[in-house]
């Protein structure tokens, strides 16, 4: 029993966090659609799953976990873990995978419209327990109004697909998984930032980070953080076991929770402010968002729970 | 990382399994009561036994000197098992691991075993009507005199202190807020006391008076004027690991989950919600038995649990009384404890601000 991560597990988050603040700043937010990328690339990030006859490092998911934090932590535009986790279940055989040359989207079972479709060489597509895949030149996009400015979302149309072999739930289960981790880097950062905001931002002759009314909320943000993070660990850790899809459930669900009460009590302590384009906070409120409803909306992962914990049907 | 256990850990688990599956007592009286703390005693002696009252103690004082691992294992068996609440969780939560840090040898010897065995059962007297979450605001005193020291003052709210052979608290040795405290072990005998009737109608709790009452020079913990320092680290491990171990919410909401088999789909939801949030406690837990492990010190962040168990105490134990309707009884007992939860080692309203100004940095 030793449930915490390895120096070399968090040493790799180090690194990612580094390359993203050097080239994805909140700057860039507005101007790159796909800021990072390149450098993530040349770090390797995107082999890191892919087994090692692929050129991949070969690693678990737990390993890359805390670096998958730090891409919600950053904000970081583009389908990251559709390119990064999605692909090396699937399409591990697809050439330059590894060295970050091909961008992968995911339209998810149970999803009308598919995130970042604009950006993938090719979409992957689950119907039905299926998975196919569709290169871009084959698939007709129509833009649908999201809240997130980052993660555009698509209606998808497509002539031609490959249908894909293997089990695709293992690989949902995984980008459940990493989508949780991002939402709790995304609440991390929510915290951290609204904590600075109330410890300099003065009304009543001292700053509002004083008050007990403003300190309670963000403790409570503190907590549900807190023990959201475990069960993310645990999902990663059991995501190749039987439990996997009931625990990627529990992950998802308590990080996205997690996620919006840091969303709504960032948004409550900026005031009018953070009600605003102008300030770098609506991308990650945006974030919080739009990662909850990926890869099942909490309400979905919570209707698992109640059938896989009390055996009680829909 | 990995969630696995050790062949040893897995043999533990086996055995203490085993051992409780014939030894498990029927439910006991109510310990708050003569008949039912002396019952209490009986079970904890019997346990005692075995050597699994306080299995992470040292082998010299009763335990096994198993490792955090271990004693959570001991836990999750212990409440799956049905078995009680301990009557000497004062002593072997609290002063316990205060004595093993702080301690002279000659204490530890002399009260480690007979408090695993249940021959003394302390009573914890922090509290005084003006200093209850204010701890650092008490004025109860201890004066110097030949042999040891007199106790002056007044205690309130003091669980078990109706029942119990012992107590130990704070007492003022100087005038200094923080720094003029010293930690004081006593017998009861001399002390007035006053049971306090708790929402339950039994005296969990006691008013002590103290005129002058002697405690040698033997039952002082620490140093004189250090008893703030120690008695903080002991409520960090009150508000942490040792008192609430996520055995006991994994079985709660275990039953809970049993409970609403049949429920409608919206109160079946939050009792899947209940068992993850247990699970998440118990993960957050072996998390932070490694860091202690490892010799890191938890602190301010023992608040963060406290928050989280005990207001997930209090909504396992609301659910149960919806979901059984008339038949609500069956869980009042344990309802009203939780109330407790968020009140006692300090008001979840002072965990949030510790939280809010130790752990995330706000201004006072």
């Amino acid at each position: 029993m030793n449930f915490g991560f390895s120096e070399d597990q968090l040493a790799l988050a180090a690194t990612v966090r580094d390359v993203l603040r050097t080239h994805c700043p909140p700057g860039s937010l507005r101007t790159e659609r796909r800021p990072a990328w390149e450098q993530l690339a040349a770090l390797g990030f995107f082999g890191l799953l892919l087994p090692e006859e692929t050129d991949g490092l070969g690693l678990g998911l737990v390993d890359v976990l805390p670096a998958l934090e730090e891409t919600g932590r950053a904000c970081l535009p583009g389908p990251v873990v559709e390119t990064a986790v999605v692909a090396p279940g699937l399409l591990a055989e697809v050439p330059k995978l590894a060295a970050g040359a091909v961008c992968v989207g995911v339209l998810p079972p149970g999803q009308a419209y598919a995130a970042d479709a604009d950006l993938a060489d090719l979409l992957v597509v689950v119907r039905d327990g299926r998975a196919r895949v569709v290169p871009r030149q084959d698939v007709r996009l129509a833009p649908r109004r999201g809240v997130d400015p980052c993660r555009p979302l698509f209606e998808v149309a497509f002539s031609r697909s490959e249908p894909l072999a293997g089990p695709v739930a293992p690989v949902l289960a995984r980008a459940t998984v990493a989508t949780a981790a991002q939402l709790v880097g995304v609440a991390r950062e929510l915290l951290a930032v609204t904590v600075g905001y109330a410890r300099v931002r003065t009304q009543f002759g001292a700053p509002i980070g004083s008050f007990q009314a403003v300190k309670h909320q963000l403790a409570d943000v503190a907590v549900a953080v807190e023990f959201a993070a475990p069960l993310v660990y645990r999902a990663a850790l059991t995501v190749d076991a039987g439990s996997a899809e009931r625990d990627a459930s529990a992950a998802k669900a308590a990080a996205g929770e997690a996620a919006t009460l840091a969303a709504r009590v960032a948004l409550q302590v900026h005031g009018a402010i953070g009600y605003t384009e102008e300030l770098d906070l609506r991308f990650w409120l945006a974030r919080a968002w739009s990662l909850s409803a990926a890869y099942g909306t909490t309400a979905a992962h919570r209707e698992r729970l109640r059938t896989a914990i009390t055996g009680r049907r829909p | 990382m990995d969630l696995d256990y050790s062949t040893a850990e897995l043999a533990f688990r086996a055995e203490v399994r085993d051992w409780l599956g014939g030894h498990a007592p029927p439910p006991l009286p109510p310990m708050d009561t003569a008949d039912g703390f002396a019952a209490h005693r009986a079970w904890e002696a019997e346990l005692a036994g075995a050597r699994l009252s306080v299995v992470s103690w040292p082998e010299e004082y009763g335990g096994r000197g198993a490792s955090l691992i271990d004693w959570l294992i001991f836990e999750e068996e212990y409440w799956a098992a049905g078995c009680p609440a301990r009557v000497t969780q004062n002593g072997i939560f609290l002063l316990g691991p205060s004595l093993l840090r702080h301690g002279t040898p000659e204490q530890r010897e002399h009260w480690l075993p007979r408090m695993a065995r249940g021959d003394d059962v302390w009573a914890q007297a922090w509290s005084e009507p003006e200093a209850g979450s204010d701890l650092a605001a008490l004025t109860s005193r201890a004066e110097p005199c030949e042999g040891g020291w007199r106790l002056y003052g007044h205690k309130t709210w003091s669980s078990r202190a109706a029942f119990a052979t012992h107590g130990f608290g704070l007492f003022r040795t100087s005038g200094a807020r923080h720094r003029g405290l010293t930690y004081f072990m006593f017998p009861m005998t001399d002390v007035a006391v006053r049971p306090i009737a708790q929402l339950d109608g039994l005296p969990g709790f006691a008013e002590l008076r103290f005129d002058g009452v002697f405690t040698p020079e033997s039952m002082v913990l620490g140093e004189v004027g250090q008893g703030w320092r120690i008695a903080m680290a002991t409520t960090s491990s009150e508000r942490g690991l040792t008192l609430r171990s996520p055995g006991r919410f994994l079985a709660t909401a275990d039953r809970l989950v049993e409970l609403a088999g049949d429920a409608d789909p919206v109160l079946a939801d939050r009792a899947a919600r209940c068992r993850v949030e247990a699970e998440a406690y118990q993960l957050h837990t072996f998390g932070t038995a490694r860091r202690i492990m490892a010799g890191e010190e938890i602190g301010s962040a023992a608040s963060l649990g406290k928050i989280f168990w005990s207001e997930l105490d209090l909504r396992m134990h609301a659910l149960a009384l919806e979901l059984l309707g008339d038949r609500a009884e069956d869980w009042l007992d344990g309802f009203l404890f939780s109330l407790a939860g968020p009140i006692y080692a300090g008001t979840n309203e002072i965990q949030r601000s510790i939280v809010a100004e130790r752990v995330l940095g706000l201004p006072r």
